[in-house]
C-alpha cells in the first residue's frame, strides 16, 4: 500500500495534512499518537470508508479512487467499533460478510471456518454475536476484516477495552496474520505499538512527526543517569563498566555501557563508588522522545 | 451483491418485533372497520346503496391500510440506514467492495419486502366474502397493487430520510414530514387558480385513489416510479456525500 500526499479537512478543519505511507507485506506498522491526532481519519481513509480531500492511495498498484471495488477487495477493515450484527449468530455474520467482500458461494465456507480458526472462534459458531464477551467481539471483528484474505489489513485500536490476556492473545493473533500481508494499526499506547510493529509512525494534529523502525534506533548500552551530589560526577570517569560519559547538566550524565557490562555492574559499582545514585534509566529512543514530547504537551494543555 | 443486502434486511427485520407488532394492530383495526362497512351495507336496501359492496370495502380498508404505511415505513425504514451510521456498522459496507447505488436498492428491496405483508391484509379480509357476497376480483388486485406501490413510495422516502440523520428518531420525524406533506400537498390546490392541477398530482393519495377504484393508469404507475427513483436518487447522493464530507 502506498499513500501518496494524504490529506484531509473536515469544514475548517485540517484533520490530516500531507501524509505519506508505505507498507510491504508482512510489516506491521504501527500509526501512533495522541487523541485527536488523526489516526481514525488516516485508517478511514486507507481503508476507503472516507474519501482524502487530495492525495492518492494505491493498493498492489490499484488506485483507491478509480478502481474502489477492486482495491477493496485487497482490504481488511477492523474500525475502532467493530461493525458487528448484535442479532446474529456469528456463523449467519461471517457468511454475510463473506458474500458483502465477494467471495464466490463454493468458497464461502471454507473461508469461515479458516477466519473462525485464525481468531479462535472454533466453538462460537452457533453463538449469538450480542452474547459474546468484548474480547470475542474483538476477535469476531478481526475475522470479518481477514475472511476475504486481504493484502492489506487496517486495525483501529484493536487492543482497546480488552483485558491483559486478551491483549497478548491478539498480539499474537496480529504477528501471525502478518506473515501473509501488511498491517497498519493504530494506538494511542506506546508499548502497545512497541510490542507488536515493525515500524511506527507517530502522527500529531494531523502530521507525520515521526516514521522509522523502533528496534534499529533502540540502543541498550545507552544509560541516564542522576546523582544526588553534583560534585560526584567525576567519579564516572573512573567506573569500569562505563564507556562514555557525557554531562547534560550539573547532576545528569548520559553514559555508554562497555560490551558485555550491565545496568546490574553499573548499578553495583556507583554504590561500591559511594556515590548518591537518584535515577539509573535506559536512555529513551527517539521514538519515545517524540512520543513523550508529544503527549507531555497534550497533557499541559 | 444487493440480493445479499435484500436478504439481510429481510431477515433482520423479520426478527425484531415492530413488523409483527404493526402488522397484529393494523389487523385488528382493519377487521373492526370491515365489519363497521358490512354492518352498515347490509343495514341499507338496494334502493338506497350508492356504491358497489366492494368499492366501501376498498376505499376503507385499502385507505387505511394507507395510512399505518404512513407510519410503518419511517419508523423500519430508520433502523436500515439511520441506526448502521449510529452504531458504526455502516462501516462494514463503506469498505465492502460494493457501491452506494447497491447499498440504497439492497436496503430499500429489503424495506418494500417487509411492508409487503400490510399491503395484502386488506385482500386477506376481503377473501372471507368469497361465496358469501359478490366482489369485483380485477377491483381488489388493482387496489392491492397501488396500495403496494404506494408502499414502495413510502420506503423510498425512509430510506432517504434515514440517510439523513445518524438519530433514527430523527430519520424517522423526518421521514414522516415528508409523507404528511405529500398527502396534504394536494389541499393547497383549493388556495389557488383551480385550473392548476399540479399539486393535485404531487400528492400520493389522489393517485391511489384510481388503483381503489379499480382503474390502473399509466400516469399513476409513473407517479409511483418517478419518486420512488428521485427519493433512492437523494439517498444514493447523501451516502456519497458522506464520504466526502
Amino acid at each position: 500500500m502506498r499513500a501518496t500526499a494524504l490529506s484531509r479537512r473536515f469544514g475548517r478543519h485540517q484533520a490530516l495534512s500531507e501524509v505519506e505511507l508505505t507498507l510491504d507485506t508482512g510489516q506491521v506498522l504501527g500509526l501512533l499518537g495522541p487523541n485527536g491526532a488523526g489516526k481514525s481519519t488516516c485508517l478511514r481513509l486507507l481503508a476507503g470508508v472516507l474519501a482524502p480531500s487530495s492525495g492518492r492511495i494505491e493498493i498492489l498498484g490499484t488506485d483507491l479512487a478509480r478502481q474502489p471495488r477492486l482495491a477493496k477487495r485487497r482490504i481488511g477493515y477492523l474500525p475502532e467499533r467493530p461493525p458487528l450484527h448484535p442479532e446474529l449468530r456469528v456463523d449467519e455474520y461471517l457468511r454475510f460478510c463473506a458474500r458483502l467482500r465477494g467471495i464466490p458461494r463454493e468458497r464461502i465456507n471454507a473461508s469461515l471456518d479458516a477466519a473462525k480458526h485464525r481468531c479462535g472462534l472454533d466453538r462460537a459458531g452457533r453463538q449469538l454475536v450480542g452474547t459474546l464477551s468484548k474480547g470475542y467481539q474483538q476477535r469476531l471483528g478481526i475475522a470479518q476484516a481477514i475472511i476475504h484474505r486481504p493484502r492489506v489489513l487496517i486495525l483501529d485500536e484493536p487492543t482497546e477495552g480488552l483485558d491483559p490476556y486478551q491483549i497478548r492473545a491478539l498480539r499474537a493473533l496480529i504477528r501471525d496474520l502478518a506473515h501473509e500481508c501488511g498491517i497498519i494499526l493504530s494506538s494511542h499506547i506506546l508499548p502497545e505499538v512497541q510490542a507488536v510493529c515493525d515500524r511506527v509512525m507517530i502522527l500529531h494534529q494531523g502530521r507525520v512527526r515521526y516514521d522509522g523502525y523502533p528496534a534499529a534506533d533502540h540502543n541498550p548500552h545507552l544509560w541516564r543517569i542522576r546523582l544526588g551530589d553534583p560534585e560526584q560526577g567525576e567519579r564516572l570517569q573512573a567506573l569500569d563498566s562505563l564507556d562514555q560519559v557525557s554531562p547534560l547538566d550539573e547532576a545528569r550524565y548520559r553514559v555508554v555501557l562497555k560490551d558485555g557490562a550491565s545496568a546490574a555492574d553499573l548499578a553495583r559499582e556507583l554504590v561500591a563508588a559511594g556515590v548518591d545514585l537518584h535515577e539509573l534509566h535506559p536512555e529513551r529512543s527517539d521514538l519515545e522522545r517524540v512520543f513523550f514530547d508529544l503527549t507531555g504537551a497534550e497533557e499541559s494543555t | 451483491m444487493i440480493r445479499t443486502l435484500f436478504t439481510r434486511e429481510l431477515l433482520g427485520g423479520a426478527v425484531t418485533p415492530l413488523p409483527w407488532v404493526l402488522l397484529g394492530g393494523a389487523q385488528i383495526v382493519l377487521a373492526w372497520i370491515f365489519l363497521q362497512v358490512l354492518e352498515e351495507v347490509a343495514g341499507l336496501d338496494a334502493a338506497t346503496r350508492q356504491h358497489s359492496l366492494t368499492l366501501e370495502l376498498t376505499l376503507n380498508l385499502f385507505g387505511f391500510t394507507a395510512v399505518i404505511l404512513m407510519f410503518a415505513a419511517p419508523l423500519m425504514g430508520a433502523r436500515m440506514l439511520s441506526a448502521e451510521l449510529r452504531d458504526g456498522r455502516f462501516a462494514l459496507l463503506a469498505s465492502a467492495p460494493i457501491g452506494s447505488g447497491e447499498i440504497v436498492l439492497g436496503k430499500y428491496l429489503g424495506l418494500w419486502a417487509l411492508l409487503s405483508p400490510l399491503c395484502l391484509l386488506p385482500a386477506l379480509n376481503l377473501l372471507l366474502l368469497v361465496g358469501a357476497a359478490p366482489l369485483d376480483a380485477g377491483q381488489i388486485a388493482a387496489a392491492t397493487l397501488g396500495l403496494w406501490l404506494v408502499a414502495g413510495l413510502f420506503a423510498a422516502v425512509a430510506i432517504h430520510a434515514s440517510t439523513l440523520s445518524t438519530q433514527p428518531t430523527s430519520a424517522t420525524l423526518a421521514a414522516f414530514a415528508v409523507l404528511l406533506l405529500l398527502s396534504v400537498i394536494g389541499r393547497a390546490e383549493q388556495f389557488v387558480d383551480g385550473s392548476l392541477s399540479l399539486f393535485g398530482w404531487l400528492t400520493w393519495n389522489e393517485h391511489l385513489f384510481w388503483f381503489l377504484l379499480g382503474a390502473v393508469r399509466l400516469s399513476d404507475l409513473a407517479y409511483f416510479a418517478l419518486f420512488s427513483a428521485v427519493f433512492l436518487a437523494l439517498a444514493q447522493r447523501r451516502l456519497d456525500n458522506r464520504r466526502l464530507a
